[in-house]
């Protein structure tokens, strides 16, 4: 007799069974840098696309599928954002409709939202990361690209940060 | 609102994606992924440079052992040439061959040494230095050459033997020219050849002149004798004899020049010198292990010497391309940075 091991502990064996256990994840991470559900959603349909594409590249001895998935979700917005800075710098002088920004998760409290808004990308990417996905440090360093210890720096700075807008309202 | 209240209400309200969302994510993951790559497209570069740098390291030693091996017969002999060739590479009419001096050179002499043409009158003469093991293998090596040479109908003309710490000795040694390369050949087997010097010069166009020079004067002495027999005048006859006379003592000459000449293309003269094996001056002989060892040695270090040319030459572009790739990274990561804190 075989005892199957549970998803979330085991390296998936295909990206549909990556995409079942970690799609949450992706789309919350991106939600949380973009603050736009529909982008976070594009967004993360064009990770999975790229994720097909680069299956055959993925090695679980380097790191989980979810760290994996993260880093081409990261790359994926990355691009986005490069997009969106030159589409501002184009229309600049136009008078542009500023994005309806979407709740974060449902249920957040107002003044937790509010204080989430005010943060940078940057900030509630690596409280995504940390908080609300629970990656450890090394998987979060892993994704971002930095070191452990910046990981660690860039959390505490942003929770203060964050704990000083939530407060302030 | 403090950090743990705030944390576990992110937590408690992580997002979720939207049913649609996942169903299109899930057929779209569940499609084939494409073809797998070739093995070596799959691997990555880290990866690749791993497993390359010890295949390489492995070939360079396989090619040291296989040319130690290849290359360490007895006396560090090199396959033989042939006597044809090495008479070829000789040249027909004179040439010399001289020998390996140095020390690396020794470990692969030529030994087939080339000989006289035969059917020309060549003087030839050879110096052969060898190394024995020791002042008993330097003894046996002086009388074997001794035996050689008798056994070549040659004879000794010098001999100079001295035994001591640095054993060694000299011979000099006439065989005939015919039997030169194989004499030759015969001494370079006793011992492991430190230098070889062979040199051929072409008498034969020398031996041509002096027999055309002879013909003339002795058809000049018969046509002096009928013109003395038909001649008249006392004071003729008188002239005529005398003129003979020069022509005879030119003849006799020429006939002295004529057969040291060909005595000369007749024997061969070697110089052999043997110099026993704690003479530190010369390498040491060994086993054809320890030559191994020393063929391999010597194969890694000019290896080592290949490698490490190519390292410095190729150096400076390695650090240029190490310095333009963490330049456009550090660019590239500020420039993400930049994004993310405005965003």
């Amino acid at each position: 007799m075989t005892i199957e091991q549970p998803l979330a502990t085991r390296s998936p064996r295909t990206l549909a069974e990556a995409a079942e256990a970690h799609l949450d994840d992706v789309v919350g991470y991106l939600l949380y840098l973009t603050r736009d559900r529909e982008t976070a959603e594009d967004l993360a349909s064009s990770t999975f696309e790229k994720a097909l594409r680069l299956w055959g590249r993925f090695d679980p001895a380097r790191g989980s599928a979810r760290t994996w998935l993260l880093g081409i979700a990261r790359t994926t917005a990355l691009d986005w954002f490069r997009a969106e800075s030159r589409r501002r710098r184009r229309e600049e002088a136009a008078a542009v409709p500023e994005r309806i920004e979407d709740s974060l998760g449902e249920g957040l409290s107002p003044e937790l939202e509010a204080a989430l808004a005010a943060l940078s990308a940057g900030e509630r990417e690596v409280l995504a990361l940390r908080i609300v996905l629970e990656l450890d440090g090394d998987a979060a360093a892993r994704v971002l690209g930095i070191s452990p210890t910046a990981v660690s720096t860039r959390l505490s700075r942003a929770l203060k940060r964050l704990e000083e807008k939530v407060n302030e309202g | 609102m403090t950090v743990n209240e705030i944390v576990d209400e992110l937590r408690a309200t992580r997002p979720r994606a939207s049913d649609a969302l996942r169903l299109q994510v899930l057929t779209l993951a569940s499609r084939p992924a494409p073809p797998a790559r070739t093995l070596l497209g799959r691997t990555r570069v880290r990866r690749r440079l791993a497993l390359l740098v010890p295949a390489a390291a492995a070939v360079a030693v396989a090619s040291a052992v296989v040319v130690g091996l290849t290359r360490s017969g007895p006396h560090g002999q090199l396959a033989p040439t042939t006597p044809e060739a090495a008479q070829r590479s000789a040249g027909a009419t004179a040439g010399r061959l001289t020998g390996p001096p140095s020390a690396s050179d020794a470990a692969t002499p030529q030994k087939a040494a080339p000989g006289p043409v035969a059917g020309r009158a060549q003087r030839y003469s050879a110096a052969l230095s060898l190394q024995v093991d020791d002042t008993t293998a330097l003894s046996e090596a002086t009388q074997q050459a001794l035996a050689i040479v008798r056994d070549l109908g040659g004879f000794v003309v010098s001999v100079h033997y001295a035994t001591g710490e640095d054993g060694s000795a000299s011979l000099t040694l006439e065989v005939p020219s015919a039997r030169a390369g194989d004499a030759v050949t015969r001494l370079s087997d006793l011992g492991t050849i430190l230098a070889q010097d062979v040199q051929i010069d072409d008498l034969q166009e020398s031996l041509d002149t002096l027999d055309r020079r002879l013909g003339q004067v002795r058809a000049r002495i018969v046509a002096l004798t009928a013109a003395i027999d038909r001649a008249s005048g006392a004071a003729v006859r008188a002239r005529l004899t005398r003129q003979r006379a020069q022509a005879r003592a030119e003849l006799r000459d020429l006939r002295g020049t004529r057969s040291a000449t060909a005595a000369e293309a007749r024997d061969a003269r070697i110089q052999l010198d043997l110099r026993a094996a704690g003479d530190a001056s010369v390498p040491a002989s060994g086993s054809r292990l320890d030559r191994a060892l020393d063929k391999a040695l010597a194969v890694l270090a000019w290896e080592a010497v290949v490698v490490l040319a190519i390292v410095v030459a190729a150096a400076p572009l390695a650090l240029l391309a190490g310095a333009v790739w963490a330049t456009r990274r550090t660019r590239r990561r500020r420039e993400e940075e930049r994004l993310l804190a405005t965003s």
